[in-house]
């Protein structure tokens, strides 16, 4: 189908259509879901020869499991004998996989391993060699971030990931330890659009002093943008809003301390923060140890991840048809972190953005609701807008990226549906563009 | 039945602590959630850890930092969900949502403290929230109650959400 006429990313405009649309949909499990690198695990979540996890690419259930070795693979959680899913756990340590149907078993490095009378009723003449589990085609890691992609030649991690990795080592290599993922997985439906919670969390710092007033006034401390209740005075310029990182963005602040100063006790925090500043910069260079390692920044990898540095957050949507999705969160913290921060930070953030979080429970109904408002024989052939600041964005010096000043623009959120129509609109990867726009080679890293 | 070996209560005190869940869910679902805190012990914990699906022979070790909560909450912490719900600004409970909990197997233990009580419950939250939207969800409870001079006052709740996906878009209720 063809999607030009559906997003105006000039004048910001969507066509309701794109959150509605079953035929929309099913083009982007094969144009997005079916060809982008997809968040699949964090090696935190698999750290021995033999755990797995499960996850989705998309609406297929994948299993993904640390080999003997160490090497990651993963798999379609699908017998091939007769389909049945062969792994119904969460995660965990397994010496072999049993499908529940007839008892095949697969062996954590997909081969399959045994097959009940197979002398007997198949005479001997089952090819097991050709029967193993079904891999993803490319898994990789950046850094801790394990991705899938089902595409057969897509562009190496590196370079899907482009200049955001300026803003992903803020967080995944300021410190020598590295990252972990914490806690069990927070589930939760959601009857959303799965780009609607995307485009909120990539750009929409507008939202944060109307509908999440009731926990701000609550918080005072979780004043999170320097936003007061009600946006009746906005600190416009408390922030960057950082798109054309090839598909990817970002919204930071740049005080280097905000993403911690608000939590209920936080000198232990801003302890941390500054005893190790100087080696963050000694790794990431002056601009990022001192304005970015602390604050409290959004990332956004598209299509479906995102984690937010200070309120330490980690976040994938999978898309349950055009009008569900389930939101999958996790804490995240640095490995370097003394014991008491990380329980600081797993609680504050279950405390805010967990399934009961303070400021979480505001967004799901506004995202169902605007769902559901573009499925109406009306409305569905309706517009939507993201036209705050339009071309008011530019360079900046130190920073990669096309630039709108301050965290209350729509000036992201129209880069993430310029990066849907791309895709949407290509017939395979080389169709697609890549731009990372004003590209910096970050002087002082080591990361190069 | 209570686990063979012990003790039963009085039956005034299970009478008393039947009627003080039931009330408590009364309150509740009135929204009095001042009059609900009256009934709380001033170092009660209200916890709902989240929840992991394994297999039974699964071999992985425990969570290193922890598995994570849905509710971690002392009395401050409860007010100041409380202080949240009664913002003002809420919009998800605006207009107010039909909320009815339904209290059952009630089964009260002593506990080693003369003066508590552990008391294990079923708690089913009823909500209809948006035009026909009906979600329900289903929990176990097991507390600890403390007497003092003015009754029963919950020093503890343990909550197991039976829930592995949230089947709503938020959880603005207390269990
Ligand atoms: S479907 Fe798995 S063994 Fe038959
Ligand atoms: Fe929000």
């Amino acid at each position: 189908m063809d999607v030009s006429g559906l997003v105006d990313t000039a004048t910001g405009r969507q066509s309701r259509a794109i959150y509605s649309s079953e035929e929309l949909y099913r083009q982007e499990l094969e144009r997005i879901f079916g060809r982008c690198w997809l968040f699949l695990v964090h090696t935190s979540q698999i750290p021995e020869a033999g755990d797995y996890f499960r996850t989705f690419m998309g609406e297929d259930d994948v299993i993904v499991i640390r080999q003997k070795g160490g090497t990651i693979k993963a798999f379609l959680n699908s017998c091939t004998h007769r389909g049945n899913r062969i792994c119904r756990s969460d995660r965990g340590n397994a010496k072999a996989f049993t499908c529940n149907y007839h008892g095949w078993s697969f062996a954590p490095d997909g081969s399959l391993s045994a097959v009940p009378l197979e002398k007997e009723a198949y005479f001997g003449e089952l090819d097991r060699s050709r029967l193993g589990l079904v891999p993803v085609a490319h898994v990789a890691e950046y850094k801790g971030l394990v991705f899938g992609c089902f595409d057969a030649d897509p562009p190496s991690l590196e370079d899907y990931l482009g200049d955001a990795k300026f803003f992903l080592d803020v967080w995944l290599d300021a410190m020598p330890g590295g990252t972990s993922l914490v806690g069990e997985t927070q589930k939760m439906v959601l009857a959303s659009n799965w780009k609607l919670p995307v485009e909120n969390v990539c750009g929409d710092g507008y939202h944060l002093g109307w509908a999440h007033a009731g926990a701000m006034r609550a918080v005072q401390s979780l004043d999170l943008a320097g936003l007061s209740v009600g946006n009746s005075s906005t600190d416009l310029d408390g922030g960057l809003s950082v798109a054309g990182l090839n598909g990817h963005m970002a919204l930071t602040s740049l005080d280097g301390v905000s993403g911690y100063a608000f939590y209920p006790k936080p000198k232990p925090m801003l302890d941390y923060l500054e005893f190790n500043r100087p080696q963050v910069i000694e790794r990431l260079g002056k601009v990022r140890g001192e304005q970015l390692w602390g604050s409290q920044i959004n990332i956004t990898i598209f299509p479906n991840l995102q984690f937010l540095p200070g309120l330490n957050w980690f976040r994938v949507y999978h898309p349950k048809g055009p009008g569900q999705i389930e939101q999958w969160t996790w804490a995240m913290v640095e490995n370097d972190m003394p014991a008491e921060i990380q329980a600081a930070i797993l609680d504050n953030q279950c405390l805010t953005f967990g399934l009961a979080g303070l400021f979480d429970n505001d967004d799901g109904d506004n995202l169902a609701a605007c769902t559901e408002q573009s499925r109406g024989w009306r409305t569905a052939q309706m517009d939507v807008f993201t036209n705050m600041a339009l071309n008011r964005s530019g360079p900046r010096e130190g920073f990669p990226g096309d630039i709108a000043a301050g965290l209350v623009s729509e000036h992201n959120q129209r880069y993430f549906y310029r990066r849907w129509q791309e895709h949407m609109q290509a017939d395979n990867w080389a169709g697609v563009p890549t731009y990372n726009i004003n590209s910096v080679v970050a002087e002082e890293t080591i990361n190069a | 039945m209570l686990e063979s070996g012990v003790a039963p209560m009085s039956t005034e005190s299970v009478t008393g602590l039947t009627q003080r869940l039931y009330h408590e869910a009364r309150l509740l679902d009135a929204e009095r959630f001042e009059d609900w805190l009256e009934f709380m012990c001033n170092d009660v914990t209200y916890r709902m850890e989240l929840k992991r699906r394994r297999f039974r022979a699964d071999r992985s070790p425990p969570a290193a930092v922890g598995v994570g909560v849905v509710f971690n909450e002392n009395l401050a912490r409860l007010k100041l969900r409380i202080d949240r719900l009664r913002s003002g600004f809420v919009w998800a409970e605006d207009p107010p949502n039909f909320v009815r909990r339904v209290v059952s197997n009630v089964e009260v233990e002593r506990a080693d403290a003369e003066n508590e009580a552990i008391v294990h419950s079923v708690i089913v939250i009823h909500r209809n929230r948006i035009d026909g939207l009906t979600r329900v969800l289903t929990a176990g409870r097991s507390d600890r109650w403390r007497m003092h001079a003015d009754g029963w006052k919950l020093a503890a709740r343990e909550i197991a959400l039976d829930h592995a996906v949230l089947p709503d878009s938020n959880i603005n209720v207390f269990f």
